[in-house]
């Protein structure tokens, strides 16, 4: 099938192509080792960025100067004593380093298994964008440490949820469900699931980017532009919660949604309500109790810990759920644009434009 | 690097080609420039007070970063300061008369970095300077959303010390309220952090402090001046009359801390009843902000100094933003029988602060001002208070006199 062959009006001509993976299937065997390459990319590039978290919560990014070596060792080779057993910043760096290679590598093999497996071309393009983007991040991280340019961590932040979406991305386009969905037909209300999806999307995206901000909030930040950003992340945190919600709802009503696409639905109102909690409590052990409740009954007697057990779990589990959002909200979205294909698909005037695009 | 070091594991010279084709990219990604390095402000508020022109201004920056040196180099701006002949004392001259600690400073200024050992650099930027500002001005990004807003060091003044109301803090002053935090406050407690980088910061706090009041003296020292004529550069001035001073207080803050003496021997019930007295007293007057019940519902339309210095000014809310400032807000005094304490809770912690007050704030102290001179109240009388207001989280509300105030009903 050439995109513009399809003649549906709507779609872009490689939205169309990376949604039309189902019609090559039918054409060939159907190889699960990309989907299982994707399925571990995910499982390792999320704790990468619970980890990455923990390096920015303890602002251990400049606990090894060099890059990308460890104090002048191959990244590999340091002595594993010195690492496990010496200092805690020292202890998260190089963790994260070392799992930043670990996802780089497995990056590269889902590339080269998708490469084989895979014949779409946007599902290879999808292979080679995360194979790149993951050496960029890597570059990124290795320029903050090379500048100790603190606004270079805040955009390796945003870069790392970015990919982790991708991963998610490709987990979805790898699965079984995803190239079966050629054969589903949409249900009735399914329309304007993929337009509030995409929103949702956005607004998780740009949650994290704020959250970047108040994150790796620079000495020189005015207060007043800190505390419009604050404002700004808590208002679009309701909004989020609010259309996320939304979109779950018209998924699980439907009830004919993909169940990957339930699952997620289900998985992204618990993960926003967590994240509203995990945002007040990281608030609270960073800077106190907010809304002036410090100073009544026995809230009078919170003291925030520096550096403290529930100061890193708290506020690194905030970022860390950001992402998951994302990637939820990501997998929520691809199956309503897939569907939203579909009925564009069977509303087409001409079979022989389907009989061609599947020749 | 050859292949056998890369796989010897030991430490290996990788500035070669790799290091270039670095640079090569960095350079397309950073447009070849790098940020400023970070620079202290001037005080605002002192240079609008003053009345100091645009001349002045720049003049006090340059002696202030001659003295002090900058954020990323604490007394270090010797380059500067050699290529500037006008300057006829040496920073070093500056810094022995400081009496700060140049190791300790060097540990606490500059960006966030660790060694392989862990010892930390960059400890304020790391800690503090995201709510108590670069130059300890208690403007730093997060300081809008505070309550009370951070401490803006450079008047000198602090709440939590052991000293008489006019004396600085002591060393292990500082080093408390970095270690125990403040309750109810967004001030953290540094108790995890090693012991040497707790003193790195009390040292840097002090630092903050000695040149914010250096600068406050500079624009005082204006008014000494003919309307042009420049700030004096020799050592006699700066040191002898500026710095010397400044440092002289810091360091005779151990003569000034309060030994209260024994308490009173009589029953602990006798000596709350006679505290209670003494606090609805005109004498003591602790109803008059406390509030009769002692719910912190008295005056709660006072400032402390921080605040009050732009009431003074009669400026507008935007003309206060325009500064750079925080918009202006009351002090209320403390609940106490919340059993918070925010300043320590022994009795010793809480004779001091009836003792002397709370400098920058309305809270007066009742004891002698000086040692030998009389106070308001007899030590065994202020051992009463401290009794009572102790007592105060256990006692059974128990109105005495008026009704309650609207503010306490709510509470109540």
């Amino acid at each position: 099938m050439t995109p513009a062959a399809d003649g549906f009006a709507g779609h872009s001509p490689f939205i169309t192509t990376f949604l039309n993976i189902g019609n090559y299937v039918t054409q060939q065997q159907h190889s699960s080792w990309p989907h299982w390459w994707a399925v571990l990319l995910c499982a390792t590039a999320f704790p990468l960025i619970w980890v990455g978290g923990l390096v920015t919560t303890h602002d251990a990014g400049m606990a090894v100067p060099d890059w990308p070596t460890t104090y002048g060792y191959n990244l590999f080779l340091y002595p594993w004593q010195s690492w496990l057993f010496g200092p805690w910043d020292l202890f998260v760096e190089h963790g994260h380093r070392l799992l930043g290679a670990a996802v780089g590598l497995i990056t590269l093999a889902t590339a080269c298994a998708v490469w084989r497996a895979e014949t779409n071309s946007l599902v290879r393009g999808l292979a080679i964008a995360l194979a790149c983007l993951v050496v960029f991040q890597g570059v990124l991280g290795g320029l903050r440490v090379r500048l100790d340019a603190r606004w270079l961590a805040q955009l390796h932040a945003c870069v790392g949820p970015a990919f982790f979406a991708l991963c998610v991305t490709m987990f979805v386009v790898t699965s079984r469900s995803w190239k079966n969905m050629s054969r589903t037909l949409p249900s009735e209300g399914s329309s304007g699931i993929n337009s509030a999806a995409s929103l949702a999307l956005l607004l998780a995206y740009l949650q994290i980017v704020l959250g970047s901000f108040v994150r790796h909030a620079s000495w020189d930040m005015l207060p007043a532009l800190f505390r419009a950003t604050v404002v700004l992340h808590v208002v679009l945190g309701i909004g989020l919660a609010g259309q996320a919600s939304y979109v779950a709802w018209r998924v699980l009503w439907r009830r004919t949604s993909p169940r990957p696409q339930q699952a997620a639905a289900i998985a992204v109102v618990a993960l926003l309500a967590a994240q509203l909690a995990l945002g007040v409590a990281a608030w609270t052990v960073n800077y106190g109790l907010p809304f002036g409740w410090g100073q009544h009954g026995w809230l009078a007697g919170h003291l925030v810990t520096a550096r403290g057990a529930w100061q890193s779990l708290l506020t690194t589990a905030h970022q860390a759920n950001g992402s998951l959002i994302l990637g939820t909200t990501t997998l929520i979205a691809l199956f309503a644009w897939r569907e939203s294909w579909n009925a564009g698909r069977e509303s087409a005037p001409s079979t022989a434009v389907l009989n061609g695009a599947t020749s | 690097m050859g292949r056998r070091a890369f796989f010897s594991g030991q430490p290996a010279n990788w500035m070669s080609l790799r290091q270039g084709l670095l640079w090569i990219f960095l350079v397309g990604l950073t447009g070849c420039g790098t940020a400023d390095p970070p620079q202290f402000g001037l005080n605002r508020l002192a240079m609008r007070t003053g009345e100091v022109n645009e001349e002045h201004r720049q003049q006090i920056a340059d002696i202030l970063t001659a003295m002090f040196g900058t954020p990323d180099d604490p007394f270090m701006a010797r380059a500067e300061q050699a290529a500037n002949s006008d300057y006829d004392v040496s920073q070093d001259a500056f810094l022995a008369t400081s009496g700060l600690d140049l190791a300790k400073l060097q540990m606490a200024a500059g960006s966030v970095a660790s060694d392989r050992s862990g010892t930390g650099r960059g400890l304020f930027r790391e800690h503090c300077v995201h709510c108590h500002g670069i130059g300890g001005d208690g403007l730093g990004p997060t300081a809008p959303f505070l309550n009370p807003y951070p401490r803006d060091y450079r008047q000198g003044k602090f709440k939590a010390k052991s000293t008489e109301l006019a004396a600085k803090p002591t060393r292990d002053d500082l080093y408390g309220v970095l270690e125990r935090g403040i309750p109810g406050t967004s001030m953290p407690s540094f108790k995890l952090l090693p012991s040497q980088e707790i003193d790195a910061l009390v040292e840097y706090v002090k630092y903050l402090s000695l040149r914010g009041q250096t600068e406050v003296m500079l624009v005082n020292a204006l008014f000494d001046l003919d309307e042009g004529e420049p700030i004096p550069l020799d050592q006699e001035f700066l040191v002898g009359e500026i710095l010397s001073p400044l440092t002289a207080t810091w360091e005779e803050a151990e003569e000034y801390v309060i030994h209260p003496p024994e308490p009173p021997e009589m029953e602990p019930e006798e000596s709350i009843a006679l505290g209670r007295e003494l606090f609805q007293s005109a004498k003591a007057n602790c109803v008059k902000c406390h509030g009769t019940l002692a719910l912190g519902d008295g005056q709660r339309d006072d400032y402390d100094e921080w605040n009050r210095a732009y009431v003074d000014l009669k400026l507008e809310p935007s003309d206060i933003a325009a500064m750079g400032a925080l918009p202006i807000r009351n002090i209320h005094p403390r609940n106490l029988r919340l059993g918070i304490y925010r300043f320590g809770r022994r009795p010793l912690d809480v004779y001091r602060r009836i003792h002397a007050g709370i400098a920058g704030t309305p809270m007066p102290g009742v004891g002698p001002a000086t040692p030998g001179a009389e106070g308001t109240l007899t030590p065994d009388q202020i051992w009463h208070l401290v009794h009572y207001v102790r007592s105060l989280p256990y006692d059974e509300l128990s109105p005495v006199g008026e009704p309650p105030s609207e503010v306490t009903r709510e509470r109540l």
